[in-house]
């Protein structure tokens, strides 16, 4: 399962793509079981540059609490900063929070690497 | 401290207004992202992984309460309350919009704050002894030359494009906490046998993948010349340095390369050819430069205060802040006072909008309005009459501020690491906080003494791990978090770089890992050791058993 993510322009708020659009939560992403419709939103992202920043896919796991990413890194994008739960979308806790704070399968952020060798 | 004229104002005002506008544009569309990244970059702006980071310069670690108050505004309008000042004694704030850095921009211009060079391949914000102009260690005062330093880099159109970065630390004190031998160039005053003031110049030192205790190329360097020698070192830096591999593009990959000796005497060929009455600075200006760092109207009191030895004997948390956070000053009835940024269960070098507005406060009304920064990631009020600890003591302990642990086991530097920079590999602030809540009981800290722990979320080092007593980088194995521990570092006089203690451990096993450590330290330590002692002395054997005696 796949989700795609990229940093917001105007404010590098992490983001997630929904149906055609942003939103800020990952409990709002959507998620791709299937390979070509998520390489065809990554394609649609990218013709987004001033909207977005970056943008790549991420590889999602379904946990026992609900999907969550796999690399621990896209966890704490999705989430804020371990030392300041207060900080980020964490602080407003919910389901999708939880199903997060539960997964603990790692590996790296395939998308992300993928993205540092393009460059 | 020293005070920008109307042409060092209108510059910042200009610098920030073309920023804006650039930022319009980026907005709009008419700049790529390609196209401004440099732009944004070269006026202190990152993007990590939660928002923008602004990377506020502060020259050789000094600000003023106006400036201070001014960085707590900022941070509670701005960002979510508070900022983190780093190991180059700068102040990042870690939830800026893009949107709002023109802003932020104009609001430090208008205290003469910027984020010029504080990031891209020029020459960085030059550190100094956080206690200049405070203690007797010094032969002379540093910021005086930090400040010459400051005003010949800002802009220096032959030094903008560098191969790499470039970072230079200036100590006046034989006892250096400044770091220098690990940096592009370390400069450490020094008297010759007839009284002349030079400088000992290290180039060549740094951390990163490549980690290098930088050697000497000139023994001592006349005050006088400082600039046109400096200006021929970065002449040979960026003409040989390579350009061609980031990784080995800083100085100490060529210093290595051509060895000190052939690289100091290019430079020296170099500097022969330079038109020093163009570069270096003349008397009148340096005379200018000293003025704005005169002593302060210091009064004249007894060497010791009544007030402070009674709060001594009367107040054990009082007795052990001075024990641990007050230094001695070079005017009699004054002290130089650490302001610990590294509370047990704290982000180590973070401080609240509130409590910088507690430091402002202390420092203009018992501190002559003096604050400094430390590359240890800590705050110091340097002029503080002995008889006003207790009053200072009590307000710093109100605000989270008086934990008595400077230099001790819980004083750790910590990068902000995976939990905010897009580089790391690794998180590095909570394993900073299992280690120093392990070691929250102060009597256990103190009885351990001087134990420098420096934490890196990845190899670039700012964490400065290599240079730890015990240093920590965090690695990633198959993307899980893992940590290499390594023994013996020193940033300080004696600089060394640590060794491997042995295979990466996991993220829960790094806090009891320093309790081994500490453990067989107590257990083997002669009359005196420190920690680094004792392990020097005894090498890494009895530690890496007590670490990997289970896994065997």
């Amino acid at each position: 399962m796949k989700a795609l993510t990229a940093n917001r322009l105007i404010d590098g708020e992490v983001v997630f793509w929904s149906q055609g659009r942003w939103v800020e939560h990952f409990g709002d992403a959507e998620l791709f079981d299937a390979e070509a419709p998520a390489e065809a939103a990554a394609t649609g992202a990218k013709a987004q540059p001033n909207v977005v920043i970056d943008p790549y896919l991420i590889d999602i796991e379904q946990g026992e609490a609900g999907p969550a990413p796999i690399s621990y890194r896209e966890r704490l994008r999705a989430l804020g900063p371990s030392n300041t739960p207060q900080h980020g979308k964490q602080a407003e806790g919910g389901a999708e929070v939880a199903a997060i704070l539960a997964a603990h399968g790692a590996a790296r952020s395939s998308g992300r690497v993928n993205l540092i060798k393009r460059k | 401290m020293y005070q920008y004229d109307a042409i060092d104002r209108e510059f910042l005002t200009d610098r920030a207004n073309e920023f804006r506008h650039q930022v319009a544009r980026r907005l709009s569309g008419e700049l790529t992202e390609d196209q401004f990244k440099p732009l944004r970059l070269m006026n202190g702006l990152y993007l990590q992984l939660h928002a923008y980071m602004l990377r506020v310069a502060i020259p050789y670690g000094t600000l003023n309460p106006r400036q201070l108050r001014r960085l707590a505004w900022i941070a509670r309008t701005y960002d979510k309350g508070y900022g983190h000042f780093t190991t180059r004694t700068n102040l990042q704030f870690h939830w800026i919009k893009l949107k709002d850095a023109p802003d932020i921009l104009d609001a430090l211009a208008e205290v003469d704050l910027h984020a010029i060079q504080t990031s891209g391949n020029c020459i960085r914000n030059t550190t100094a002894d956080p206690r200049a102009g405070a203690t007797a260690e010094e032969i002379d005062d540093p910021r005086v030359w930090a400040e010459a330093i400051r005003q010949w880099s800002t802009l220096h159109p032959e030094f903008s494009f560098l191969p790499r970065k470039f970072k230079i630390a200036i100590t006046a004190a034989a006892k250096d906490r400044t770091a220098a031998k690990l940096h592009d160039i370390g400069l450490m005053l020094r008297r010759s046998r007839d009284g002349a003031l030079g400088f000992e110049v290290i180039v060549g030192g740094g951390m990163g993948r490549t980690p290098h205790v930088g050697p000497t190329i000139k023994e001592h360097l006349p005050v006088g010349r400082l600039l046109s020698y400096l200006e021929a070192v970065l002449r040979v830096y960026n003409r040989h340095g390579r350009r061609d591999n980031i990784y080995k593009a800083r100085i100490k990959i060529l210093v290595a390369a051509l060895g000190a000796e052939e690289f100091g005497r290019q430079v020296e060929e170099e500097w022969a050819k330079i038109d020093a009455a163009q570069v270096d600075l003349p008397d009148v200006e340096l005379a200018r430069i000293r003025g704005f760092f005169a002593p302060p109207a210091f009064d004249v009191l007894p060497r010791v205060s009544a007030a402070f030895e009674e709060a001594k004997s009367k107040d054990a948390d009082f007795a052990r802040f001075a024990r641990n956070n007050v230094q001695p000053h070079k005017q009699a009835g004054y002290a130089i006072v650490d302001v610990s940024l590294k509370r047990p269960g704290d982000t180590p070098g973070d401080a609240t909008a509130e409590q910088m507005e507690v430091v402002a406060d202390l420092a203009e009304r018992y501190g002559f309005g003096d604050i400094r920064i430390t590359h240890e990631q800590n705050l110091v009020l340097p002029h503080i009459r002995l008889d006003d600890l207790p009053v200072v003591h009590a307000a710093l302990q109100a605000a989270g501020l008086a934990t008595a642990n400077i230099n001790l086991v819980s004083d750790i530097i910590a990068c902000p690491g995976l939990d905010y920079c897009a580089l790391a590999n690794a998180r590095a602030i909570p394993i900073a906080q299992s280690i120093a809540e392990r070691f929250a009981e102060p009597d256990r800290a103190e009885a351990v003494g001087e134990l420098k722990i420096k934490i890196s979320g990845c190899i670039n080092a700012c964490g400065h791990h290599h240079v730890g007593h015990i240093g920590i980088l965090g690695v990633d194995k198959k993307g899980e978090e893992f940590y290499q521990l390594t023994l013996g570092g020193s940033g300080a006089e004696d600089a060394e770089v640590g060794k491997m203690l042995g295979p990466a451990l996991p993220a829960g096993r790094v806090a009891e890992a320093v309790d081994q450590l500490v453990e067989v330290y107590l257990r083997e330590r002669q009359e005196g050791e420190r920690f680094l002692d004792t392990f020097r002395r005894a090498g890494v054997a009895p530690f890496k058993e007590a670490v990997y005696a289970e896994a065997d």
